[in-house]
């Protein structure tokens, strides 16, 4: 049923330099007159250059305001509290209007989570191209119509496409169209957010194959955010897995797949049934997330977690109390969990 | 195309509406306007023109024929655009006494309207845009308030005040007395001086509407996907503002452009009359007055012809504006 | 403030279906609670006292004329001034009071009970009906209302006030129809209206008792705009001289002030007097609409549909099987 994506789970991942991107410390508060919500809690992540880095959790735990913020395309009252966006060692946070402007879309590029309303209706689609390599490079309408045309090929999509609207396109050109203006100026990492769940199965194995290739050829980097872990264990070199505005467990797609640590991320993977192999028993995690407005003290998991059994016991003790923090437990494989740090 | 002759055949019913609605009123009110019409005029001048009763028979009853009858003179009537005489201003055609009038206040209302919408939406636009900044919240509270006042209330309060104690604007009628309309220098400046403060009162009556439709429509526009990706492309600010939110938030405003035309051809007959602009509004009023049905008739007419004029404008703007429209 | 809080009661919960339902102190709390339309009920509640204790505070017969009292600016004597023919603005102000609310509710409330019906069983009904009524409306929408109202005017011989009220109503239901329509399209296909319609129930119980308790709010603002608008036109017919000459209102005022060029001659009170009396109604009512449009906003208007209090206000709720 299923088509193959070209790589591996096990494929190595680029041998890391200086990271493209790293986020520190980052804080992202949305501040509503009675209270103030943490979407973004004390997350730290790096980006290599030409990494393809999975970012997975449920609805809500601010895997997407983390896509926003590394974009700094956040809506007010959402906003970057503490921390730092590094891009190549210089704070996105502190650049002026003008120099963020030049910086968006050149250095990083974001396919936006709904094909649907992403694209301006009113105006074709070659002008939505050309509006934007005009922003960025002295370019005459017609060398940029035509490098448009070019782009919309490497996604297979016909170049006389370009004078289309976009309720002319199917959901699957749209997603295209916006994948190859995201790539138009050759940017070294991609923001995907969800860029496919509008889509149906079929077409979104398509696109993803497409952005695998590109990816291949091209050399960009792309941090993928979804709620679909199955999907990143395919796609992705490495995944970070989010959980309340945390970061709880980062490892290397095989390593995770097959040695998870964290009892969230273990749930999340009890929760889709194998691509291959026998169906079994599906848990799932009971329970719904948090509300980030008040979370949950100690490790923000506990009240879900499965391990976490009440009692006057030193461990419950700290899984009520303390926040665990993330902790590597093999190469590259981090985990912010009681139960790990006591080696259980 | 297809939208188009929908809405062509829509409109010839409208018309046709109109032009009914116009024969049956004065036969469907108590009492024969027709006397009305007689009373007014002299027998002599009845002596003068012999067909003169049967012309008002024919537009508002009161002949001895059947209704169905009277229709098909009437329509066959209007057709020639024969309105008769007006009686008020015998023995002007009440098409000539149209004709003089019908300009002022197309170039009144017209100019007005314009700038009304332009600056509204323009106004809601850095509005919206710049939510709860200086502008959004000093700015546009104060088009809200004037936009409450009754138009003839605002237009008053501006003769008095503007007019009479600061002497900025002359308050009364279109143009110098002393001078004759025609294309020469005197007059037009004159005309242009006199149209100022009209065309102010109208525009802080309806500039509001606009402000507040473009205002809230652009606040949600602003929270688009496709506005958060413009900024993401790196566009200018002045240009995502303008080419994705404003040009996306205009839509929904421009289909009140009729309704909102059709207001101020309403407000115009009341702006008119406070500023005795001689005008069609004005014209109604006297008209109305005076009980010359012919030229009430006939400017009612007109007037309904103007909304439907703009009801055609806005569905062209809007097949211009939305590319959904054209092939949809 | 506290006291208007709504008080969530939980159902008792016998079935595992059980739901909360909210249970409100009803509109009026709702629209006190908006800042807007609180300010709105004091300014239209301040004009309704003045009209009841309207022939207290006033003189005896506002016409009355006096030369020897005319043209006289506001004083103690004569709060509001005389008009040209001496006569006591103050009074024909608080006396005029009556004419324009009584007149702007029962043609609101005429125009609404048109509008509603027709909008709502064509929304309903669909097909021909529907196109029809459309159609209708939208022939309607396309006459300029002022014009019309104009020539109507002058055609009729009796310009009383149940007959303007009858002209009015007739004139501008289409406005209202409009919107009422688009309302209850939105709610045709609603799960609880097709639950309705599976479980058998005729079309006026539908209609009456499921969609349009649905839409109270949208109805309400419905009214309060024919309301001030048929007041307002009212007025402005009336300063416009087709107004019956021997009665008091604002808008007669209004027409004597204009008629004898009083603004000309740099009397200021016969026209601002009535005129801030127009304003401050119709503002008040503005601001009341304003308040409808925010408490029944979208979001509300969602947690209103889900708890279904505003259906507990007009009918007992039903609980369905």
């Amino acid at each position: 049923m299923t088509v193959a994506l070209s790589t591996l789970p096990g494929e190595a991942a680029p041998v890391a330099e200086r990271p493209v991107l790293e986020v520190e410390e980052l804080v992202v508060e949305y501040a509503s007159r009675s209270r103030t919500t943490r979407a973004v809690d004390g997350v730290s992540l790096a980006i290599a250059p030409g990494e393809i880095v999975g970012l997975a959790g449920e609805s809500g735990c601010g895997k997407s305001t983390l896509g926003n913020a590394i974009m700094q395309v956040l809506r007010p009252p959402a906003r970057i509290a503490s921390g730092r966006v590094l891009f190549h060692g210089e704070d996105l946070v502190r650049l002026s209007g003008e120099q963020l402007r030049r910086h968006r879309w050149r250095n990083v590029s974001m396919v936006f989570q709904s094909a649907m309303n992403a694209l301006n209706p009113v105006l074709r689609v070659s002008d939505q191209f050309v509006d934007m390599m005009r922003s960025h490079e002295r370019v005459s309408k017609r060398d940029a119509v035509g490098r448009a045309g070019e782009l919309l090929e490497l996604v297979g999509i016909d170049r006389r496409r370009l004078r289309a609207y976009p309720h002319e396109l199917s959901g699957g050109m749209r997603q295209r169209v916006i994948i190859a203006m995201a790539l138009a100026l050759e940017p070294e990492l991609v923001i995907m957010d969800e860029p496919t769940t509008a889509l149906d199965v079929v077409v979104q194995r398509e696109i993803l194959q497409q952005v695998r290739e590109l990816q291949r050829a091209r050399g960009f980097a792309v941090l993928f955010v979804t709620h679909d872990l199955s999907l990143l264990l395919e796609l992705a070199h490495r995944v970070a897995i989010m959980y309340a505005g945390e970061i709880v467990e980062v490892a290397p797609a095989a390593a995770l797949r097959d040695d998870a640590r964290h009892p969230y991320t273990a749930g999340l993977l009890s929760s889709f049934p194998p691509l291959t192999g026998p169906v079994e028993r599906l848990s799932g995690i009971p329970g719904s997330p948090p509300d980030l407005a008040a979370p949950p003290s100690g490790c923000r998991f506990h009240p879900r977690c499965p391990h976490c059994v009440p009692g006057d016991t030193a461990l419950h003790r700290r899984q009520v109390a303390e926040r665990p923090v993330l902790r590597e437990v093999a190469p590259g494989h981090l985990v912010a969990c009681h139960l790990v740090e006591e080696g259980l | 195309m297809r939208f188009f002759a929908r809405r062509l055949a829509f409109y010839a019913f409208a018309v046709w509406v109109a032009l009914t609605l116009n024969f049956l009123l004065p036969r469907l009110m108590p009492g024969s306007p027709i006397g009305g019409v007689l009373q007014r005029l002299s027998p002599s001048q009845i002596q003068a023109n012999p067909g003169i009763i049967k012309t008002y028979q024919a537009l508002l009853g009161g002949g001895s024929g059947s209704i169905w009858h009277d229709y098909v003179v009437y329509l066959h009537r209007l057709a020639h655009l024969d309105f008769g005489v007006s009686t008020s201003n015998y023995p002007s055609h009440v098409s000539a006494v149209i004709g003089r009038v019908l300009p002022y206040s197309i170039f009144l209302v017209g100019v007005a309207f314009i700038l009304s919408f332009v600056l509204g939406t323009a106004i809601g636009m850095v509005a919206a845009w710049r939510r709860g900044g200086g502008f959004d919240s000093v700015i546009v509270p104060v088009f809200m308030a004037l936009s409450a006042f009754p138009a003839f209330f605002t237009g008053l309060v501006a003769v008095y005040v503007l007019g009479l104690k600061l002497h900025w604007f002359p308050i009364q009628h279109a143009y110098d007395s002393g001078l004759v309309p025609g294309f020469n220098w005197a007059f037009l400046t004159s005309a242009l001086r006199h149209s100022e403060l009209p065309i102010l009162v109208i525009v802080a009556a309806y500039a509001g509407g606009w402000v507040l439709n473009m205002r809230t429509v652009m606040i949600n526009t602003v929270g688009e996907d496709y506005v958060a990706m413009a900024h993401a492309k790196g566009l200018r600010d002045r240009r995502v503002m303008t080419r994705y939110a404003a040009r996306n938030a205009i839509l929904p405003p421009l289909n009140g452009f009729a309704a909102q035309f059709a207001g101020a051809v309403g407000g115009l007959v009341f702006i008119e009359y406070v500023f005795s602009y001689p005008g069609a509004g004005l014209t109604l009023q006297q008209a109305a007055l005076g009980n010359d049905y012919p030229l009430t008739q006939a400017l009612l007419l007109v007037f309904a012809l103007c909304v439907i004029a703009a009801n055609f404008v806005m569905d062209l703007l809007n097949v211009l504006l939305d590319p959904r429209v054209r092939t949809g | 403030m506290s006291q208007l809080q709504p008080t969530i009661e939980l159902a008792p919960a016998t079935t595992p279906a059980a739901r909360t339902r909210l249970r409100i102190p009803g509109w009026p709390a709702l629209l006190l609670r908006n800042p807007k339309s609180r300010a709105g009920i004091v300014l239209v509640g301040f004009m309704v006292i003045v009209a009841l204790i309207a022939p207290l505070i006033s003189v005896s017969n506002p016409t009355d004329f006096n030369l020897l009292a005319a043209r006289q600016a506001p004083s103690w004597h004569h709060l509001f001034g005389t008009t040209d023919q001496g006569s006591d603005i103050f009074s024909q102000v608080v006396l005029g009071a009556r004419r324009s609310l009584v007149l702007g509710a029962l043609a609101g409330l005429l125009a609404t009970v048109l509008a509603t019906t027709l909008g709502v069983l064509a929304a309903y009904s669909g097909g021909v009906v529907d196109e029809a009524v459309n159609f209708l409306t939208n022939v309607f929408l396309v006459i300029p209302t002022i014009p019309l109202l104009v020539v109507i005017s002058a055609y009729l011989k009796s310009r009383s006030m149940g007959t303007m009220i009858v002209v009015l109503a007739l004139t501008l239901w289409a406005f209202e129809a409009r919107i009422l329509r688009g309302q209850a399209l939105s709610l045709k296909n609603r799960d609880f209206v097709l639950a309705a319609k599976v479980a058998g129930e005729s079309t006026w119980r539908i209609v009456f008792g499921e969609i349009m308790p649905n839409m109270i709010s949208r109805i309400a603002a419905a009214f309060v705009l024919v309301f001030y608008v048929s007041l307002l036109v009212d007025a402005g017919l009336e300063f416009l001289g087709l107004g019956d000459t021997t009665h008091v209102s604002w808008g007669m005022t209004l027409y004597w002030a204009q008629t004898n060029s009083a603004v000309l001659q740099g009397e200021w009170w016969p026209f601002l007097f009535p005129g801030l009396a127009l304003v401050i109604t119709v503002l008040g009512l503005t601001l009341i609409l304003a308040g409808i449009d925010e408490v029944s906003n979208p979001r509300l208007r969602d947690e209103v549909r889900r708890r279904g209090f505003l259906r507990s206000l007009v009918l007992p709720v039903r609980r369905a099987a």
